[in-house]
Parts: structure tokens; sequence; C-alpha cells
């Protein structure tokens, strides 16, 4: 809507017509990809990505890998993703940054010491953008991983949280805001929350906005009750593919 | 392989998820294609207190988590609701009504709907409001101020969430159809809505109508076909009880625009396409920039682009093209052999196009007749002409990026009013003539031009069309009678864009709660206490123009053991009750300054702190923000502490009476004593500033004087510089300097700073010359301490106010000062040109001046008062604050003046007096004359000084004007002259003005 965030005092009613505390739609599908030892599709609104995991494989290299096996994120933006065609290159800073915080939360929640010498590749292919991308990358990933059979501790879930004022604006009611699209991250100090499960352990937080501090506790705790809402609808996608596959097992 | 596709079955939201896909243009002209979701939902309320049904599901904010259990027994929405539940009727809906507009009626009538006789329990819908805010800013900025006003119950709705209002649009449908069905769906849902939240709250009652507004017949019709209430602005206005005045305040293009059309004669070449501008002005053969009307002759424009160093000019109406002064306009430069030499004449509007009709029915030609010959005119003297007056770049406008239309101040044209008494009531087209000469006359449709005439009235332009030689525009409402102190006030305020209006509840909340009792507490213990130094047994006191309320700034000095002096500025410590960013301290920032008239004082903060609290009144204690110098006799700054702190003013002077006391050596008291001391070492202090080049200039000022407030001014008269001025003036510069080295250290991206940049040489190269041909002085302007220099050297000893004139001419040729963000300079761009100072920011008076009380918070921040609010951590919001200061600043300057006049011109108002004045400028068809007596410059044509016109020859080389025949006088730059000064009342602009004679030149003295 091309009313500009400002708006949202008077109606309480975000850009898209959602509350403050509401996520937009999320929709996944398991095992997409029948070649990959593991896939998922998920959308978060508009941001669509495509996850596909290859191994865990041998390391090829001689007298490579040590005792657990390595986690290896390959990001893939496509140029039409977003709204103006972009070539990234393969050195793009934020694009590293973002397979740097993936390899690392999973290499806390997937039991690797169970595969020594061998590498996991996760390799994300991002075909639109619209907000809440680091997130989405890392629930589509938890959805692939179980997909491809990996013994993890729990789901890793994650989402973005906001904030209605900017940081400069002293705003007494600024309001705590949920699953950011593009056009309110453009605008509105947000930060990426990832919890382990459903409980309030944080294993991913990057923010890259300024957020005044006392804001930042009601963000986190949004962030937190909203990982909770995402693990939910993923464990239901779970297990409906798994009820799904063990039908056609039994049949 | 699996399909990705989702399947529309078992989703929840399938339903009442939709997208909305639009294109739009970015400034770099590349075109996007943006897809956003839409979630439409149920629980967007209706607002109306009526119903019941809406209330038990409206929206909570975040807070409302908190709340729950309690919002549960008392369900108190976080939004209240607002539409009354007894909403006013009128004839034609007797149940009461709700009124919903749609953009095109906001558009023509946002005056009425700001009406407090009418036009309540209005639901605006989201859709208009976005398409009024893509159609204009300004008005959008009006209505939702509008919706935040509790008095008038606007209620947005937003109609595109919900789902039973949410409408797509059809393919092949344009954006305004959809949007029309999209208001017309909306009203039909409320008034289903309505009556079905009527019936199951079980009310008799009638339920009140929802009526659409909509100056669109086809709207209207499609309408009436849904059954949906519906009427046009006018018919709905036609209604209402006071329909003669509201029905004038109707944009009036729109009702003309299908009469007009088949006019047809064109005045006025079209505009450019947008993008064939765009396009133009990336490539360089067009060019845009902000268009400026000059004040001596309205049909002579200018344009300031980066391509060109000196100022485009827009000569002739067909060339500016309906371009209003400030309008940012793009233009093309004309063929050299179209350029023009700049008009060396005056013409005014009133003079040439006196007997116009307004209605205008006959044969309109864009130039009239006589302006064609005051044109032809100046051609013919500008081709065989000198050297120095050489024809420059002449553009036309060939299109408008912004219109900066405001409202103007104004009075109606007697003559183009037709008086005749049958025609009464009727409907009648006036040419309404502005206050600011630069704005063209407004043609403006009224009922009641009669009750009109002699009165004061703000009017706005709503377009000029090509067919239409001057704007159009609608009567917004009277000040009151010309001439009286109340309208021209007003008038004065609105001209300049002052806020007057009192301050609002919410502002006044912000006050501390004690009000006129509150003091300095006893207890140190107190937490206003910390960190502050209790400086009250030094003897402090303050010296300020006589009559002072507002005291900023306060003094002291004692002597110190090792031999040095302590002397001490307090400075009213005003963010102590200004809290960054609460209600009062919007409303300053957006004040920006107090504004001084002269029987006046719109003030940027609330009385109770301005003259009581803040105000560092003597014998009480007060908070005060200090710098402390430790200085060497000879005015060398060994150190210096700045210090939240707590002074008691044993004294407050007028300059008069400290000068009294410091010169009466029978007084040898201690605050005597140290008054000596502060007025010694401000004389070494300005002698360090002039030998670094600090200029002395000169702006004619003069005071006058009234003896009470209802009387007519007795008398003016010019201002006296006293020993004790300077005194104050040296220390308050020196804490500000101070202070603009501590603050830009402690943050260097965002200080808050002021800056005067050097003017470039081209300003002066007009008084060069002269000065060079009329007296052989050489003015050199390559540094400020050779300016400084050079202008010490101008002197005329048989004229003692010669120097005076060159100063004063000099300060026109400056640049004004700005304040700025640090982080936005360069910092060899900080420099203070006319202080000599590498840096220099205003701390001293933070009771009148907004960007004082930035300075004293990042002040209290650079030394650990308290922590830096984040508002001034933000380079962009700064950059706003400065913005809007500077603009004020200058408002207010020129309200000021503008005051002054009006004062200088009742003051003289039936008085004939004779005085000494000096030429100022040379035109050839007259000359302004400065009465330094006065301080008044006015313009004297070659018209005034004997009927019939006295034939003249200009030599604009050396700026000589001789005329004869019928009267012989030789006018001659910087002359002395003697004029008749009587006052007059201008027909072009209503305002009392003086009015100057000619009694004798130069020559005949």
């Amino acid at each position: 809507m091309p009313l500009d965030t400002s708006s949202y005092s008077l109606a309480l009613l975000r850009l898209d017509g959602r509350r403050w505390n509401e996520l937009r739609r999320i929709h996944a599908q398991i095992s997409t990809q029948a070649a990959a030892d593991g896939s998922s599709y998920l959308e978060m609104g508009n941001t669509k990505v495509i996850c596909t995991i290859a191994g865990p494989a041998e390391v090829r290299r001689t007298g490579g890998g040590g005792s657990d096996a390595e986690i290896k994120v390959e990001i893939d933006i496509a140029g039409f993703s977003g709204v103006e065609r972009k070539k990234r290159t393969k050195t793009d800073k934020r694009v590293a940054e973002m397979r740097y915080t993936i390899a690392n939360a999973f290499s806390s929640s997937l039991l690797t010491h169970l595969y020594p010498r061998s590498t996991i590749q996760i390799t994300l292919h991002i075909l639109s953008q619209d907000g809440s991308l680091l997130a989405a990358c890392l629930n589509a990933a938890t959805l692939a991983l179980i997909d491809a059979g990996i013994p993890m501790t729990d789901y890793i879930v994650a989402c973005t949280a906001g904030s209605t004022s900017s940081y400069s604006s002293n705003d007494e009611s600024a309001d705590p805001l949920l699953d950011l699209n593009s056009s309110e991250e453009m605008e509105l100090p947000f930060l990426t929350v990832g919890t382990l499960g459903a409980g309030e352990k944080v294993s991913v937080l990057v923010m890259e906005t300024r957020a005044q501090i006392g804001r930042l506790e009601g963000m986190l705790a949004v962030g937190v009750d909203g990982c909770k809402q995402v693990r939910e609808i993923l464990d239901q996608v779970v297990r409906r593919h798994g009820k799904k596959l063990v039908n056609s097992i039994v049949e | 392989m699996t399909s990705l596709k989702r399947t529309t079955v078992g989703d929840p939201h399938s339903t009442n998820i939709s997208s909305k896909v639009f294109v739009r243009s970015t400034k770099s002209g590349k075109v996007q294609k943006i897809v956003r979701e839409l979630y439409l939902r149920q629980d967007i309320p209706c607002s109306s207190t009526l119903c019941t049904l809406c209330l038990s599901n409206a929206p909570a904010d975040a807070n409302g988590i908190a709340l729950e259990d309690l919002r549960c027994l008392c369900s108190i929405p976080a939004l209240p609701f607002i539409l009354s539940d007894r909403p006013a009727g009128t004839k034609a809906f007797p149940n009461g009504h709700y009124l919903v507009p749609d953009t095109n009626a906001l558009l023509s009538g946002m005056d009425l709907f700001e009406q407090t006789s009418a036009f309540y329990d209005v639901i605006i819908l989201q859709t208009v409001l976005e398409e009024l805010r893509n159609r204009s800013i300004p008005l959008y900025n009006r209505l939702v101020g509008l919706t935040k006003s509790e008095e008038k119950r606007f209620y947005v709705f937003f109609n595109d969430f919900r789902l039973e209002t949410y409408v797509v649009r059809d393919p092949g449908e344009t954006i305004n159809d959809r949007n029309d069905r999209a208001v017309r769906r909306a009203v039909k849902w409320y008034g289903e809505h309505l009556q079905q939240a009527m019936k199951a709250a079980g009310r008799t009652k009638r339920c009140p109508s929802i009526v659409m507004l909509s100056d669109d017949k086809e709207n209207l019709q499609k309408a009436r076909k849904a059954r949906i209430e519906a009427c046009s602005l006018h018919d709905y206005v036609s209604g209402l009880a006071d329909a003669d005045l509201l029905l004038d305040m109707i944009n009036e293009l729109r009702e003309g625009q299908d009469a007009r059309a088949s006019h047809g004669a064109l005045l006025y070449p079209e505009y450019f396409t947008k993008s064939k501008m765009i396009t133009g002005v990336k490539a360089g053969t067009l060019h845009q920039g902000l268009f400026n009307v000059s004040p001596y002759n309205y049909l002579e424009g200018s344009i300031r682009v980066p391509a060109f160093e000196r100022a485009l000019v827009v000569l002739g109406r067909e060339n500016m093209n309906r371009a209003v002064q400030g309008d940012a306009v793009v233009v093309e430069v004309l063929p050299k052999d179209q350029w023009k030499a700049p008009s060396s004449k005056i013409i005014e509007e009133e003079a040439l196009n006196r007997n116009e009709n307004a209605d205008a029915d006959e044969q309109e030609a864009v130039v009239t007749e006589q302006e064609q010959r005051a044109l032809v005119e100046e051609a013919k003297k500008t081709q065989g002409k000198s050297i120095e007056r050489y024809p420059q770049p002449t553009a036309r406008v060939v299109g408008i990026v912004k219109r900066n239309w405001r409202q103007y101040v104004g009075h109606v044209d007697t003559t183009s009013v037709s008086l005749s008494t049958s025609e009464g009531r009727r409907q009648q087209t006036v040419f309404l003539i502005t206050m600011d000469k630069r704005i063209p006359k407004i043609r403006v449709r009224t009922r009641q031009a009669r009750e009109l005439l002699g009165k004061r009235v703000l009017v706005t332009i709503d377009s000029w069309d090509r067919d239409s030689r001057y704007p159009i525009g609608h009567f917004v409402r009277s000040l009151g009678e010309l001439e009286t102190k109340e309208a021209e006030t007003e008038a004065l305020l609105l001209e300049h864009d002052v806020q007057y209006r009192p301050f609002p509840k919410a502002v006044l909340d912000c006050l501390p709660k004690e009000g006129h009792d509150w003091k300095v507490p006893v207890n140190k213990s107190e937490l206003s206490w910390k960190d502050r130094r209790d400086l009250r047994d030094l003897l402090v006191c303050s010296i300020d123009p006589p009559g002072c309320q507002d005291i900023d700034d306060a003094l002291h000095a004692r002597l110190l053991p090792n031999g040095n002096v302590e002397v001490g500025v307090h400075i009213a410590d005003v963010t102590h009750f200004v809290k960054p960013d609460n209600a009062m301290d919007s409303e300053a920032s957006g004040r920006g300054t107090t504004v001084y008239l002269v029987d006046k004082r719109i003030d940027m903060l609330p009385m109770l702190l301005g003259t009581d609290l803040c105000s560092l009144k003597p014998y009480v204690e007060r908070f005060a923000f200090s710098a402390i110098w430790e200085m060497t006799p000879d005015a060398d700054v060994v150190d210096v502490i700045f210090t939240k702190s707590v002074i008691r003013s044993r004294e407050a002077f007028s300059y008069d009476q400290a000068q009294r006391r410091i010169d009466d050596m029978s007084q040898k008291d201690q605050l005597t004593v140290s008054m000596r001391t502060l007025l010694m070492l401000s004389k070494k202090l300005r002698k360090k500033r002039m030998d670094a080049g600090a200029l002395n200039l000169a702006s004619p000022e003069v005071k006058v004087q009234i003896e009470n407030e209802a009387s007519d001014p007795v008398d003016v008269e010019v201002k006296q510089q006293l020993d004790t001025n300077s005194l104050v003036e040296e220390f308050m510069l020196l804490a500000n300097i101070s202070v603009a080295g501590k603050i830009y250290n402690a943050f260097p991206q965002t200080a808050m700073l002021r800056r005067h940049s050097a003017p470039p040489a081209s300003n002066f190269q007009e008084l060069q010359n002269q000065l060079k041909v009329r007296r052989g002085l050489e003015l050199r302007t390559d540094s400020s301490r050779a300016l400084a220099d050079s202008l010490d050297t101008c002197v005329d000893p048989k004229e003692p106010f010669f120097n005076t004139l060159v100063r004063i001419m000099a300060t026109r040729c400056m640049m004004s000062a700005e304040y700025f963000c640090s982080g936005t300079q360069t910092f060899s761009e900080y420099r203070h040109y006319g202080l000599a100072s590498e840096i220099y920011t205003h701390f001293t008076s933070p009771i009148r001046r907004y960007a004082d009380i930035v300075a004293h918070r990042q002040l209290a921040a650079a030394i650990n008062y308290e922590q830096l609010d984040s508002s001034l951590h933000s380079k962009g919001k700064l950059e706003d604050v400065c913005k809007n200061i500077n603009a004020r600043h200058r408002n207010a300057q020129m309200a000021a003046r503008a005051s002054i006049e009006y004062y200088v011109g009742q003051a003289l108002k039936g008085r004939i007096v004779e005085e000494e004045g000096y030429v100022m400028k040379v035109f050839s068809n007259g000359f302004t004359v400065f009465v330094p007596r006065f301080g008044i410059e006015s313009l004297v044509r070659l018209g005034d000084l004997a009927v019939p016109e006295p034939e003249a020859t200009f030599d604009g080389e050396n700026y000589v004007l001789k005329t004869a025949g019928s009267r012989t006088e030789t006018i001659v730059l910087f002359e002395k002259v003697v004029v008749k000064i009587s006052d007059q009342k201008e027909e072009s602009t209503g305002k009392r003005k003086v009015r100057l004679e000619l009694v004798r030149s130069g020559s005949s003295l």
C-alpha cells in the first residue's frame, strides 16, 4: 500500500493489513526435488526459497575433514528475485555473512559428530525476495535437513521482529512488529531471531539496523514468540509429510 | 517431480489474501513493478459509537497484552470510537448523517471540511486518503491534521483491508473507476452495517444516513443507481445554514471547468510533458530552478540554475507562462538574439492594468497593450546601449515541476466589484490583489463581494489554466477591516507563515505543575540538583533592552588570586523544562523562534517558561547553564568550563541604566566594579575580533515608541548603540564560539552550528563599480579583513552618514547566515564570515531560539550531564530541524521588518515632514531614497516629480538621472536629497506606506 509506515498509528494496521503480532502466510513443502538428499520449498509471504541438501558425503580432499561433519552453505539469489534485476557477485559481503550465520546455527543443532570427515552441503535458491530473507532460509534449511534425515536436537526456526518507530523518533507508543516485509525492512529497525525448538533458546540473533535499547526487549520477545508459531507450522508440515510417507509404505 | 504449486483448498488463508500489483517509476526514470500482499480482515471497526459489534473485536496495540485482563473487563479499545451516536442532521437527512467524501470532493473543498460550523462525523476512506496523497501532499497533511483533532470526529476507515469492502480492479478498468467503486462499496457497507448494528442493539431510533459527497457526475449517477445516498458538494452545502459563506470556499475551477472549456481561447503555451522535462533537464537542454519575481518589476522573473553563474532572466507574461513566485519550474534558454538586459525600470502591475474587467468574457490577451508598450520601450533602450548592461541569458518557462502555492493575504480590488444594488448577492468575479507584489492578481468568484470590500482577506490559488490570464482562486476567510491593528497583524503573521495560535493543551500539559510557584528546590539532594554547581553567591547581573521580560543571559566577573579574571556567562536552563520530543519540544521546534513585532511578541515557548521560570529574573534563584572562563587581564582565555548551575541575579539592568552606573564614578560597590571589569575585557575582546577581520556592518534600525498597547504609535527613533550593548554582545559571541568548539569536538557529525559563507565576489560588483565611478573609492572584497579595512576608508568628510550608507549597502550584498548540522559540510565551510570565526553556534538565547535548545542539549551531553537524545544523533533529523529554523528565522526577521514598516506608516499618518535622505538606487524612470531618520527606503518615480512627467535621460554608467522639461533635477547616486514625507495608502497592496516627494536634489542643495 502506498501509505507509509507512519500511518500505523491511525488504525494499528500495517502496510499489508496485518496487525503488529501477525505472521505472514507461511507455506512449505518437503521433498520437492527427488534428486537431492533432502529438499524443501518455503514461502513466507512473497519470499520464496528452495533448499536442497547434499550429504552427508565424504570429504574428497586428502587428509581433510575433522571429527565432526562440516556444514557448507551455498546461497544463490536469482536475478529476478528482487524488484530490480541485479547480478550479485560471489564475494557479496551480505551473502557471505548469511552463509556463515546459517552454517554456524546448524553446526550447533545437528549432531555433526555422527559424521566425521564428511560434509553436509546446504544449497539455498532464492526465487523471490520480500523481507525476512535470512529467516526464510533458516526455516527452509531446517525442513530440508529433516527430509535428508540428518539427526538434530530440535528445529531451528526463525523470523524477524521490528519496531514501528525509527531509531531517531522518540515515539512513546512504538509497537514491536512481527515478520517484516521488504518495504517495512527498508524503513524500520528490525532483527532476525532464530530459536532452537519452541523454547526460549535463542541460537541466531542478527541485527543490522540501529534501534533504541528500550525497544529491543519488546522486539526480541515478539520475535521469540513468532518463532514458536513458526515451529508449530513447520511441525505440521513435517508431520503431514511423514504421515503421507508412512501411508505410501503401508500401501 | 513434485509440483510446487500451492493448492488453494485447505489453506485457511486463501479467501482473505489478495495482492496488489502496481507499476511505479523511480526518480532516476526506472520502471518497477511492485507486488504486495494484502491481508484482508474483518476486525476493522466502523468506529461508530452506535455499534457494539465492532467494539468487541477492536484491535489492541502491543501494550494491550499487558492489559489484557483489565481490557476484558471494561473493553476499552486501543483506539477510541470516534463517530458520534447522534450526528447532526440537515434538511435532507433528518436522522443525522455520516459524511463520506471522495477524493475530488476533498480536493475542491478542503477549506469547507475545516469549518467549525458544519462537517462533523466524517468517514475518510483509505482509498481516498491514498489518492489524495498522490494528488496533493499539503491537502493530505491538512486532512491528517483533521483526523487527529478530537472535536471534528474524522475517522479513517481502512476499507481496502476489510474483506467486505475490498474491491478488485477489473481488467480494463481505470484506477479512478476502481477507486470510485471502492468508495461506493464502502458507503453501502457502512449503511448496511449500521442498520445491522442498530437491530442487534435493539434500538428503535432511526439509523443515521451515510452520505457520499462527490463532484464526479458519473460517480453520483452510479451511486444513485445502487441506492446510495449521494450528493455533490455544492448541493450539500446549499442545504446548510450558512450556505452563502460556505459556497465561496468551494474550489472554483471544478465547477467552471465545463463552461470555460468552450471558450477555447488559449492564451499561454502548453507545458511540456513530464518525461520531456526530465529528459531535457538531464541532457542539459532545459534547466530547473525556483522561480523568483523581481520586487520592482512584476514582469521580470529570474531563476538560478547550476549551469549558469548568474540568474537566468524571464521577461514578460508569456515567457513566465503561469509560473508564480516560488514555484519550481523548468526553463528553456531562448536563442541569443532574444536575450535582453534585466530591466532598469520599475513596473508595477497596478499602474498598468488598472481597469480590467474581472469577468473578462471578451477576448483576453496575455499581454495587455500597456504592458506591451512598457516592454517595447525597454527593449529599445537595451539595444543601442552600453557595454555595462549587456543582454543576459533569457529564458522562458516550459513547465512546472512543483507549485509552491500557499494561502495569500490580500484585498479585493475595488474597481472590479460591481456595486449596483440590483445585483445583490449574485455571484460575481472579482480581482484580489495580494500584499506580496510578486504574486499576480487572483480571480475569485464570490457572492459576498460587497461585504469583502475594504477587508483583509485570505485566499488560495486553485489553478491557472491556459485560457485565463490570471490564476483562479477562492476565498478562505476574512481577517477584518483594512488598517485595523488586528487584521494587519494577523495578515502579517500569515504572510510570513508565523504560527501564532495559542499553545494547544498538550503543550501546556508539559509545563511544571507548580506553575508560577515553581522554585529551585531547597534540598540539595533533590534530583534536579544533581551535577549542578551552586553559584548563588556570585554577583550576577543581567543587561538587556528596557522592558525585557525574557531574560536569557546574565554575567559575572571577579578577580582571582593569581591576577586573572573569572568571567561567567549564565544562560537560562531551558532544557531543564523542555524535554526532548514531547509536545512542547515539537511545538517549539516547529515555531523555531520567537517573533518580535512592534506591539506584540509571538513566543516560541509558553509564557510561564519564557517570562518566568526560565527567565533569569533578579532577586530569585534560577537554574542556569554557565560557561565560566579564566582570562588574563588582556582578555586571553586560559581555561573554560561548562556546567549546569543555580544562580541568583542581583539586578536586571537596561543598557542605559548599566551604562550610567558604570560611568558614575561615585559608585564603588562590588557589582559596579565587576561590571567595569567586564566592560574593560569586552573592549579588548572586540579589538581582537576586529583585528581578525570581523565586519562592522550596519542595518537601518529604528524603534517605534508606543505609549500603550491600544494607542497609536507616537514617534519613531533611531536605535542607539551604547558601550554596554557591545559588552553583552562580546561575551555572548565568546560563549557561542566556545560552545561551538566543545560540541563539535564531542559530536563531529551532528553538532548544531551556524555558518556565514563568504559572499561571492560578483555580489559586490555593482557596489564596487558604483563607489569607483561616483567617489573614486575602492572596495576590496578578497577577505573579510580586506573588506572591513576598505569599508573604513569609505568616508566622505563632508558627509558623516556616507560611511553608514555604504555599510548598509554592503550588508545587502552579503549571504545570510544559516544553521547547519556539522556532518553536512566540510570544516572549511564552517567559517562565520561576518564574525571572522572558524566555528560558531547559537547558545545564548534558548528562550527565543530553538537552535540554542539543541546546542544546550548537545553541550549537556558533551559534559556528561545527561544522555544525548537519540533524535540529536541523527543527521537527517537535524538537517530537517536546521532547514525549518533557517526558514522560520528568515520569516521572523521579515515579519518584524514589515511590522516596523507598518507602524512607521501609522506614526506618520496625517503628518507631513521634510527630511534628508540619500539616493540608494537609480532607475531610468525613478530612484530610491533612504531616510535614516525613520529607517525607511522608498521609491520616487519620475511621474511623481511633476505633471506632466518630465523627460529624463538616464546615464546608467555614471548612475545619473537628469530630468528636463516640466522640472529640472539631477539625481546622482549616493547624493543627499531633501524629501517630503507623507503617508499614503498604497492601492496595490492596501498597506499604508510612506510616500516620498522630492523637494530638492543634490544639485540644488
